[in-house]
């Protein structure tokens, strides 16, 4: 299982970003070019959690572990 | 026929009787009196009934509930003699609380000594991701609580991974399977944004496993934030205290971990649109500035037309000495400066060829053209231009520019008039 710190797209960290940058954009008085080049990230990041949020599933998958001792080698299986 | 020594006797004994009576084979089952503890490790209680007592004796690292006076227990363990005294006590390997009661008055006790220890400090309770990747479920998969949890998880949104950790949630083996299942999740902490411990309600008995001392250690020490949910509102567990969050029921915990999907699309669109909506404000603000800087432009450029018309009038006033009509080349150019001013706002583009027309224009105006119409200009030696019979006597050189070149001639005559006859 990839570890969620690599560059998978994590939708909570890119859920904060859109709200940073949106944040930056309730100043008074912005900079044109500079907003639309936050702009342009903005709806980068809007069509991606878009397209995250069209995802049907949820995945379920039970760890094969007997869990009264823990020992070094466990796998993680998948199931229906 | 056996003479046996005292010690010797002792031995005997004690090894005759835990051969068939030891904590495989039997419990005693009474109400605990005198309880005290020596040394912080020696723990000595009486049980007893109605009509008998016994001495018990254990270690306090093996009882794993706290025990009281009055509370009804059983204990599992071997009689023996001990040497010093020649009394009998009952050698426990473990107890078991019986009955509601019993079970309150520890769960009372465990909740005063886990909270004093701090384990339930919201200080150290830790906020949990709003948009998880994969969550860690520890439940029972034949329990109800298994499918409610999913079911509602499934409806509010879609996306996450969840890794379950199936375990018993009551009886011998919970505890055990539990804390196994922390251990494995923290081995791989990095990969979780948040574990579910959860199960649906029962009595106490039911729940002692979520109000057990390690279970709530292993939630406390959990690397990554632990949600627990257990059975029905009024339920209470050291668990849900220890919890990072406390979820009232398993569909609870499924409310609490993940958001709606409808919430976060609303939230998202409504950001996109907030960001049009200013960018288009600062975009019409610099439109407004465009304006403006066009407006003076179109004044300079209206300024610029009218030094040129100055110029021609000032160029009329010597043309009518040359006889030249520069009337309808003047009208020409107002015309073509109101074209100008009025487009200025729309026809930015169409300036520059305008001003190349002006420039054609006063070309045309130029003396050079003049001359190639057929008039001459008169130089005197040094080289200005005569525009006055005056200014030359008879008889003096004097040059005649016209179109192709020039003449040199000399003044015959001179009739002094400053005008001709237009």
């Amino acid at each position: 299982m990839p570890p969620k710190t690599d560059k998978k797209f994590h939708f909570d960290q890119a859920f904060t970003e859109l709200e940073q940058i949106t944040e930056w954009f309730e100043k008074e008085d912005i900079d044109l070019e500079e907003g639309l080049t936050k702009f342009e990230r903005g709806l980068e990041i809007a069509r991606k959690l878009k397209e995250r949020l069209g995802e049907v599933e949820n995945r379920v998958e039970t760890i094969k572990q007997k869990f009264a001792d823990v020992v070094e080698d466990d796998s993680v299986e998948e199931t229906v | 026929m056996h003479i046996f020594q005292v010690s010797e006797f002792i031995l005997y004994f004690n090894d005759a009787v835990r051969s068939f009576m030891n904590e495989q084979q039997m419990a005693i089952e009474g109400e605990v009196a005198e309880y005290k503890v020596s040394q912080q490790r020696f723990v000595w209680f009486k049980i007893k009934d109605a009509d008998g007592v016994l001495d018990c004796f254990a270690m306090l690292f093996s009882l794993k509930q706290p025990i009281e006076d009055g509370m009804k227990v059983r204990v599992y363990g071997y009689p023996k003699i001990f040497h010093r005294s020649g009394k009998l006590s009952i050698n426990i390997a473990r107890v078991e609380l019986v009955g509601e009661g019993a079970l309150k008055r520890a769960f009372e006790l465990m909740k005063k000594k886990l909270s004093d220890e701090g384990l339930f400090s919201t200080e150290r309770k830790r906020p949990i991701p709003r948009i998880p990747e994969r969550i860690a479920l520890i439940t029972s998969p034949e329990a109800a609580a298994y499918t409610d949890f999913l079911r509602i998880l499934n409806n509010r949104w879609s996306g996450v991974e969840i890794h379950l950790a199936p375990v018993a949630v009551q009886g011998r083996d919970a505890v055990a399977n539990i804390v196994g299942a922390f251990r494995y999740i923290n081995k791989h902490a990095t990969q979780y944004d948040v574990v579910v411990l959860t199960r649906g309600g029962g009595s106490m008995e039911d729940l002692a496993a979520f109000n057990d001392e390690a279970v709530a250690r292993a939630i406390f020490s959990s690397a990554v934030p632990v949600v627990v949910g257990v059975g029905h509102e009024r339920d209470e567990t050291i668990a849900d205290y220890v919890a990072d969050v406390r979820a009232s029921t398993p569909t609870n915990a499924a409310e609490r971990v993940v958001p709606d999907r409808r919430d976060v699309r609303f939230a998202v669109t409504s950001r996109v649109q907030i960001m049009e909506h200013v960018l288009t404000r600062a975009m019409e603000r610099r439109a407004a500035r465009l304006h403006q800087s066009l407006g003076r432009l179109s004044e300079h450029v209206g300024g610029v037309v009218r030094r040129v018309r100055s110029g021609i009038e000032s160029f009329q006033r010597s043309g009518i000495r040359f006889g030249i009509a520069v009337q309808e080349k003047n009208t020409a150019v107002s015309v073509m400066a109101n074209h100008m001013t009025l487009g200025m706002g729309h026809h930015l583009g169409r300036r520059q060829e305008r001003f190349v027309a002006l420039q054609r224009l006063l070309a045309s105006l130029d003396p050079k053209a003049v001359l190639r119409r057929g008039y001459a200009m008169v130089r005197d030696t040094g080289g200005r231009v005569v525009k006055d019979p005056d200014t030359v006597d008879v008889g003096a050189q004097i040059t005649i520019q016209l179109a192709g070149g020039s003449l040199g001639a000399r003044v015959i005559s001179s009739s002094g008039q400053t005008s001709l006859p237009l």
